[in-house]
C-alpha cells in the first residue's frame, strides 16, 4: 500500500531501520506501513478492534507477494508479513513485556481516548518503551469555531456519551499533548504540521456519521433516533470540509 | 506572471505553459482571440504538437504577428530520422514561421523507441542536424509513460535540455515506482534539465464509454479534469510548487482562463497544504472504507 505522506512525513527524522516498533492503534495500518516500509525490524500493530486487526493484517502484512524491483525504496518489501505481529489487545494493556519497543507511533490514536483513557495508556506505552524509545504523537489541533464537521463530531459525541458514557472523540491542542507526555517521562524533541487544512473527505465524513450511527443506535429510543437522524443530515449537508490542522509530535525517552 | 529558467536553454519560462492544443477547438477568430488573451496574462512559452488536429494551423496567424513574444515548443511522435526531417518541415509550414525554439521527442512510450531515437538513424539525428541548420533551438523530451524510461532518457541523451511529464498530487500520492515523476523531477534538476508539467489538473479517467459516450463528455481532455475555480488554483498551485519549471494548461479552452488566473495568483504553497491536497485526493481515490484519520 501506499505510505500517507502525513506519516512519511512524520516518521522522515525517525531512525527507524532495524528497531522493534509498536503501532499504538493500528487503524487501517497506516503507521505500521510507513514503519515498514522504513526498514523496522519488528512491527507490532496492536488494536482492540477485530475489523481494523484484519485491515492491516490485510493491507500490509500481505503487501510481501507483491514484487518489487529492489530500487531500494521499499526496504524489506517482500518480507512484510515476517516482519509484522498485529496484536488484538487494549492499549491499556499492551501484551508486551517491559522495555520491549524502541519506537511508538500514535498516529491519529489520542482523539479516540478520552482523558482517562489517554493516562493509562501513556502509562503503558512508557512501560513497553526501552530506555532511549522514541514517541510520535500525530493528532488533531481541536476544531475551530463554526465548522461544519464540529457539528458532527458533537452529535457522535452526544450518541457516544449517552450510550457509552465516554466521548468518541477528543481533540487535544498540541501544547496539551507535549505537556502530558513531559509529565509521562517523555522528553519533546519536536513538533510539525502534517496537514493543514486537514481534508475531511467525503469518506472520512460518511465514516464518522456510520460512527454517529452505531453509538445513537445503543442509546435511549427518542434521543438516540433523533441523533442518528442528525448525524445523517450532516452527512450530507456537509459533503467534505478542508479544516483545522493535524500535527505531529516527536519525543524520546532518556538513555 | 513568475518566470523561472528552462534548464540550461537560457530562456525563462513562465510558470504556465499555454498548452495550444486548445486551440484545435475553437474558430480561427476564437483561437486569435484566445491566444491574444493568454498573452495579456504574460504567458511566453506555448506548447502545440501535429497531432493536435488544427492547433498549428490556428495558432499560426497570432503566433507570426507575436513572434518574438513566444518561446514556441512542437513536438513529433516520429522516431526515425528520416521521419522526424519531414515531420518538422510539415510543422515548421504549418506554423508558418522559420523556426522552432524547442522540439520534443513526443509521447515516448517503450524502451525501444528510446532505442529508435538515439540510433544514428533515430529523430535525434535529425534534431541535431536540424539545430545545426538553425531551424530549432533547443531539444526536449514528452512522456506520460515509465518514470524509470524517462529517467533512462535524461542518462542516455546528452543534450536534453527539457522533459514534460504528469505530476499532481493523484501521482504524488503513490509510492509504486511507475508513479515516481518526482525521481524525474529530481534527477532532471541535478542536469539542469528543464521540466515542464502535464496532466496537473487530472481528476480521473472517464467513465467508460458505455455510461458516458465520448461525445457526451463535458471537456476535450483526455482525463476528467478538476473544474471548480478553487480546484483549479490548488492544482496549480501544488504543481508548481514541486518545483517545475512550468505547467502545462489543460486541453480544454473552457479551463484556460482559470488557469491563467492561477498562474497570475501564484505565490507557493506551503508543505501541510501540498500534504492535504494529496490526503483529499488518496482518500477520494482509496477503497479502504471507514477511515475515521489521516
Amino acid at each position: 500500500m501506499d505510505v500517507p505522506r502525513t506519516v512519511a512525513t512524520a516518521l522522515a527524522d525517525r531512525p527507524v531501520a532495524g528497531k522493534r516498533c509498536l503501532e499504538a492503534g493500528a487503524g487501517a495500518g497506516n503507521a505500521t506501513a510507513g514503519l515498514l516500509a522504513n526498514g523496522a525490524a519488528r512491527v507490532y500493530a496492536v488494536t482492540n478492534d477485530r475489523d481494523h486487526a484484519r485491515t492491516t493484517r490485510r493491507r500490509v502484512g500481505d503487501e510481501g507477494n507483491r514484487s518489487s524491483d529492489g530500487d531500494g525504496n521499499d526496504e524489506g518489501g517482500d518480507d512484510h508479513a515476517d516482519r509484522l505481529a498485529v496484536l488484538e489487545a487494549d492499549l491499556r494493556a499492551v501484551p508486551l513485556p517491559d522495555d520491549a519497543v524502541d519506537v511508538i507511533t500514535a498516529h491519529g490514536l489520542c482523539n479516540v481516548l478520552d482523558p482517562a483513557s489517554l493516562s493509562a495508556v501513556a502509562e503503558e506505552l512508557s512501560r513497553v518503551a526501552a530506555p532511549g524509545a522514541h514517541l510520535v504523537v500525530d493528532d488533531y489541533d481541536p476544531v475551530p469555531d463554526g465548522a461544519a464537521i464540529g457539528e458532527l463530531f458533537a452529535v457522535e459525541n452526544a450518541a457516544s456519551e449517552l450510550s457509552r458514557g465516554r466521548p468518541a472523540l477528543t481533540f487535544y491542542p498540541a501544547a496539551f499533548l507535549r505537556r502530558f507526555f513531559a509529565g509521562h517521562g517523555w522528553e519533546f524533541e519536536r513538533e510539525r504540521t502534517l496537514l493543514e487544512p486537514v481534508p475531511w473527505t467525503e469518506s472520512h465524513v460518511a465514516a464518522h456519521a456510520d460512527q454517529a450511527v452505531d453509538a445513537a443506535k445503543e442509546g435511549p429510543g427518542e434521543t438516540g433516533d433523533a441523533l442518528a437522524a442528525a448525524a445523517r443530515r450532516l452527512e450530507s449537508e456537509i459533503g467534505s470540509e478542508s479544516v483545522g490542522r493535524m500535527y505531529g509530535l516527536a519525543f524520546r525517552l532518556p538513555d | 506572471m513568475e518566470t523561472r529558467p528552462l534548464g540550461d536553454t537560457g530562456h525563462d519560462s513562465t510558470v504556465a505553459t499555454f498548452g495550444a492544443i486548445a486551440l484545435n477547438w475553437l474558430e480561427q477568430e476564437g483561437a486569435n482571440q484566445l491566444v491574444e488573451h493568454v498573452l495579456d496574462y504574460g504567458v511566453n512559452h506555448f506548447d502545440v504538437a501535429p497531432e493536435y488536429g488544427d492547433a498549428e494551423l490556428k495558432l499560426g496567424p497570432k503566433l507570426r504577428q507575436h513572434r518574438e513574444e513566444i518561446f514556441l515548443g512542437c513536438k513529433t511522435q516520429e522516431r526515425t530520422y528520416e521521419g522526424a526531417w519531414r515531420k518538422l518541415d510539415r510543422s515548421l509550414n504549418r506554423l508558418g514561421v522559420d523556426t522552432i525554439d524547442l522540439y520534443q521527442v513526443h509521447g515516448l512510450e517503450y524502451e525501444e523507441e528510446l532505442d529508435a531515437i538515439t540510433d544514428d538513424d533515430g529523430a535525434l539525428a535529425a534534431f541535431r542536424e536540424a539545430k545545426e541548420e538553425g531551424l530549432i533551438d533547443h531539444v526536449g523530451l514528452t512522456s506520460h509513460g515509465d518514470p524509470g524510461l524517462i529517467l533512462d532518457a535524461l542518462d542516455r541523451i546528452d543534450d536534453l535540455e527539457s522533459v514534460m511529464f504528469p505530476l499532481n498530487p493523484v501521482v504524488a500520492g503513490k509510492d509504486d515506482d511507475e508513479y515516481d515523476y518526482e525521481a524525474v523531477l529530481a534527477r532532471a534538476d541535478e542536469r539542469n534539465v528543464g521540466t515542464l508539467g502535464i496532466k496537473a489538473f487530472a481528476g480521473g479517467t472517464w467513465p467508460p464509454t458505455d455510461e458516458l459516450p465520448e461525445a457526451d463528455r463535458p471537456f476535450a481532455n483526455w482525463y476528467r479534469p478538476v473544474t471548480a475555480p478553487d480546484e483549479i488554483s490548488e492544482r496549480f498551485d501544488f504543481a508548481a510548487a514541486q518545483g517545475l519549471t512550468s505547467v502545462v494548461s489543460a486541453g480544454d479552452p473552457k479551463l484556460v482562463t482559470m488557469i491563467l488566473e492561477a498562474a497570475a495568483d501564484y505565490d507557493g504553497m506551503d508543505e501541510a497544504a501540498q500534504r492535504s491536497l494529496i490526503e483529499r485526493v488518496r482518500h477520494d481515490d482509496s477503497p479502504v472504507p471507514e477511515q475515521l484519520h489521516h
